[in-house]
């Protein structure tokens, strides 16, 4: 290398400006003493290039890593972990500004430029962030191109069109690898970002479910194999409550762990295969319909028939499952399960007990009680609100008697603890209910608002019975959804002012919103979501049996096949090669050239021969050789001998000194 | 045979100082059986080579001086009627030499210069009903003044491209002059001028010239700047098939004269400002002289290879 390569304006444009793009997305989970930390060092970058400021001094750098460091650990605590570590890795390749002396320093910060785009991921997947990281990557390509090829000098456009190009001829191979290559579980467990999230708890309070209801937050989506079921059977089960406090509802201890063992059922009537893409929840349990048999990699069904997946689902998650919603569900119930779904907390609700022991009476038969009950709720003036009168200590006895208005939560929850009262196994199941119908994509998306809360009791002999009591009292919530059953009160997204779902009365908008939808879905479902399972089915598909010897050979012979289409593409074996003296000319020319002597485009062999003979005494003799022999074969007609003009190249290029050969 | 046409040529650059590349290529327009069209101001030799190429040549001269009223009977001859014989006589007029200077052809009216232009194109004159042949060979060197255009009729287009060649001899350089003020005059040189060729070697010579090979990389960078001269928009137009086939002969003349039996891309770059420059014109420039920049533009764009 002839000095030290320094870094051309061009590159150094482009690289400041994919900073710049690099960074922006990481903008609002790093700390803000990071924005003046990158304007600063850019700045100086510039300065540095116009020669008005110098490289920092080592102890000047030394000083900066040190700050640096002590403000990741002051923002974040730690210098590990995934946001710690992101941030770290922002301030040093901002600092790298500061030190890219040489080409070489460039294209470090280059690709770690390409690094941080990808980390970017890790915090957002979408299709918009997705579509964004183009833009930087673009750059950054730009300013690679921009560090090798001086005559793009002065032209940044056409320098950025040539990265996009060079991007989009790579796209056929990134598709190849995308669908083939096998997807790897992290070495060491993926670090996810600190994010809150909306969903269902543990544990429920009414003010939970009321929470939850204004938050239009998408929980997951569902594609059904065959048409989609009529929205009162949608009975989205998450997890079930069999623990009151006299407050809350939660998951009793035996429930809580998982794998205890499955409870017994026995399949019946049809059954129902569909596929969720759900949001990450941070808890490890999934959604599906009853009573659900996951494929052993999805997770297990748990002894209250919820499905639980092994780890807690962090990263929107892809799964099949089959249903059989007529299914028996555990006919023979253990004395242990059967104690903890009649247990009440002692000194609650004693009007409520009363009124249970006296509806026992009336009603020896579980099946007629609990009809009686639901009719009560339909015939009293029950009044289906999300913005509920506050409940003091007795919070069931308040409701049923006095207040009577409320929503799912307290509906399900005071209907179980009558049951119970009245010795019938009784528990609520907690998750969502119904969805809204996207007609374009055939599928169903259910939100945070369709949270819901139903009670199930058991039957000697027929197991598991789910009833609604919210059913009875809104039946429009079912059948309609949630903001039908809220038309009076207007209270449906009330907090949510900007909520997409709010739009859906204006029909254009709605739906492009659902379109918009469609497309995320299967950007998560077809791109994100095509990995382990879903990749194998996808394969299994065009290769029938999917081994990994298979798979090798598949995709060694698509890249092949690529490879040889754009070979042909580019080398366009159809036109006629050249004949041999305009390759051997072309080669000699490019020698010649390299040395100095280029042929202008009007100039003749004979004139350019002599011309570069002045040029390279030392090389006079062999060049005229050339020449002479190239006159002789194609102006002069003499017979066309490859070998002679080759042996007069080969000379040629045996004059040059090595490293000047093969060019 | 071609040390004498070498000889020949140095017998005239004795006599026209210091003009060697024009010299040269009115003896390849002589070869490829072209005629030769200069154009110059007056005192610059026009007469003094085209006199020494005909002595050289061997060949016989006339000069016709165009004037505005040149009748083509001036230029053709007229039968007279002879007493004695009782019939009429034709006598020739002075374009049946071998060699024709017609001096400042742009002075006479279109009428007489078209008797010329026919007779240079068909190689025969057709008087009073009968056809008479001129001699062979037969070389016209037409003159004209390119600064003092009132009262002249310039050339038509079409005209011009009957020249297979335009040249302009120019200035001397200052030790050609230098020579031409010390030495003897001009005159009595000519008249010591010895003729080196004779007709049955000139006849051979311009044989030659059609044999002469041109490959097809040759023929393909002819078709390059013939196109060009027709795709590129400062041309007003571009060179004609009869451009493309002169320019192809001259360069096999260039060639024969470099004792070459082939045609390289040099011979053509050598010939083209003299066969091209007056076949095309610049889109801007109206009056037609602006052909050197057009050929400028052919010689450095248009690849050679």
């Amino acid at each position: 290398m002839s000095g030290p390569a320094l870094i051309p304006r061009i590159s150094l444009t482009w690289l400041l400006a994919a900073q710049a793009l690099v960074i922006i997305p990481h903008l609002l989970h790093v700390p803000t003493w990071l924005i003046p930390l990158w304007l600063v060092c850019g700045g100086w970058r510039i300065q540095i290039f116009r020669q008005r400021a110098d490289y920092p001094r080592g102890w000047v750098k030394a000083l900066l890593l040190v700050g640096v460091t002590a403000g990741v650990l002051l923002s974040h605590g730690t210098v590990v972990g995934l946001d710690a570590g992101v941030t770290l890795l922002l301030a040093t390749f901002v600092l790298k500004l500061l030190e890219m002396k040489r080409q070489r320093d460039a294209q470090v910060l280059i690709y770690m430029g390409f690094f941080v785009v990808v980390t970017a991921y890790l915090f957002e997947d979408s299709l918009l962030s997705f579509a964004y990281s183009l833009l930087p990557i673009s750059c950054l390509t730009a300013a690679l191109i921009g560090l090798q090829q001086s005559r793009f000098n002065q032209r940044p456009w056409a320098t950025w069109r040539l990265a996009a190009g060079l991007l989009l001829q790579a796209l056929p191979l990134m598709l190849l690898l995308f669908v083939f290559f096998p997807r790897i579980g992290p070495l060491w467990s993926m670090p996810t970002p600190d994010v809150a999230r909306t969903g269902l708890a543990e544990s429920m309070s009414p003010a939970d479910v009321a929470e939850l209801s204004r938050s239009s937050e998408l929980a997951f989506r569902a594609t059904f194999d065959g048409p989609i079921p009529a929205k009162e059977r949608l009975y989205w089960r998450a997890l079930t409550l069999d623990d009151f406090d006299g407050r809350r509802w939660s998951q009793s201890s035996i429930n809580r762990r998982a794998n205890v063992f499955e409870p017994p059922w026995q399949k019946q009537g049809e059954v129902l295969d569909y596929q969720i893409l759900m949001q990450p929840t941070g808890q490890p349990w999934l959604f599906a319909l009853d009573v659900a048999e996951p494929a052993a990699d999805v997770g297990r069904l748990q002894v209250d028939f919820r499905v639980q997946s092994a780890v807690p689902v962090e990263q929107a998650q892809l799964y099949r499952l089959q249903s059989w919603p007529e299914a028996v569900r555990q006919p023979q119930l253990p004395d242990v399960l059967r104690r903890l779904n009649l247990r009440l907390p002692s000194g609650f609700d004693p009007r409520t007990r009363a009124w249970a022991a006296e509806l026992r009476q009336q009603y020896p038969d579980d099946q007629a009680l609990v009809l009686a009950l639901l009719q009560h709720f339909n015939r009293e003036p029950f009044h289906y609100t999300l913005r509920p009168p506050v409940l003091g200590q007795h919070s069931n006895d308040e409701f049923l008697f006095a207040t009577r208005r409320g929503f799912c939560a307290h509906y399900a929850g005071a209907m179980v603890v009558v049951l119970r009262a009245a010795g019938i196994p009784a528990r609520v199941v907690a998750g969502y209910q119904g969805g809204e119908v996207n007609q374009t994509g055939n599928y169903l998306l259910v939100h945070q608002f369709d949270a819901h809360a139903w009670v199930e009791y058991w039957r000697p002999g027929k197991g598991w019975q789910s009833v609604d009591p919210t059913f009875e009292v809104a039946p429009e919530r079912i059948e309609f959804g949630l903001e039908e059953a809220l038309a009076d009160e207007g209270s449906f997204l009330e907090g949510d002012l900007l909520a997409g779902a709010r739009l859906r009365n204006i029909p254009l908008l709605n739906q492009l919103r659902l379109a918009w939808d469609e497309l995320n879905y299967n950007w998560q479902r077809w791109v994100l979501g095509y990995q382990g399972e879903q990749q194998l089915r996808w394969l299994q598909s065009w290769l029938g049996t999917v081994d990994w010897q298979r798979l090798g050979l598949t995709l060694v012979a698509a890249v092949a096949l690529l490879l040889m289409v754009l070979a042909t593409w580019l080398l366009k074996p159809w036109q006629a090669r050249p004949p041999a003296q305009q390759r051997y000319l072309q080669q000699v020319e490019r020698l010649l050239a390299h040395l100095g002597v280029q042929r202008q485009t009007g100039e003749g062999a004979r004139r350019f021969s002599q011309r570069a003979q002045v040029a390279i005494p030392a090389q006079a003799a062999v060049i005229k050789a050339f020449f002479q022999e190239y006159e002789r074969q194609v102006f002069a007609g003499e017979q066309v001998d490859e070998l002679a003009l080759r042996a007069a190249c080969q000379r040629l290029r045996r004059a040059l000194p090595w490293w000047q050969r093969w060019r | 045979m071609l040390d004498t046409l070498e000889k020949a040529i140095a017998s005239i650059n004795h006599v026209v100082l210091g003009k060697e590349q024009q010299v040269r290529l009115a003896v390849a327009c002589l070869l490829a059986r072209g005629h030769l069209l200069i154009e110059d101001l007056p005192g610059m030799g026009k007469t003094t080579l085209s006199h020494a190429l005909a002595k050289v040549m061997g060949l016989s001269f006339q000069r016709i001086q165009f004037t505005s009223d040149l009748l083509p009977g001036d230029i053709l001859g007229t039968s007279v009627f002879d007493k004695n014989s009782g019939q009429f006589v034709f006598h020739p007029g002075p374009i049946f030499a071998e060699l024709v200077l017609a001096d400042e052809i742009n002075r006479a009216t279109p009428k007489s210069q078209s008797a010329l232009l026919e007779a240079m194109e068909e190689g025969q004159v057709t008087i009073e009903g009968s056809t008479r042949p001129l001699p062979e060979p037969f070389f016209v060197i037409a003159t004209q003044n390119p600064v003092s255009s009132s009262g002249t009729f310039a050339l038509p287009e079409s005209q011009l491209d009957r020249f297979l060649m335009r040249l302009s001899l120019g200035y001397p350089s200052p030790a050609a002059e230098k020579n031409l003020l010390m030495g003897v005059t001009r005159r009595e040189l000519m008249q010591n001028l010895q003729p080196v060729l004779n007709h049955a070697q000139l006849a051979t010579l311009q044989a030659e010239v059609p044999k002469v090979q041109a490959r097809e990389a040759v023929i393909d960078y002819v078709l390059r700047i013939a196109e060009a001269s027709r795709a590129q928009p400062q041309f007003a137009y571009g060179l004609s098939p009869r451009g493309a086939l002169a320019l192809l002969a001259a360069a096999k003349a260039w060639a024969l004269l470099a004792g070459r039996a082939y045609v390289i891309p040099e011979d053509v770059q050598s010939v083209l400002p003299a066969v091209v420059g007056h076949r095309v014109r610049q889109q801007a420039d109206a009056s037609g002289h602006g052909g050197a920049a057009l050929v400028q533009w052919l010689l450095r764009e248009v690849p050679a290879l």
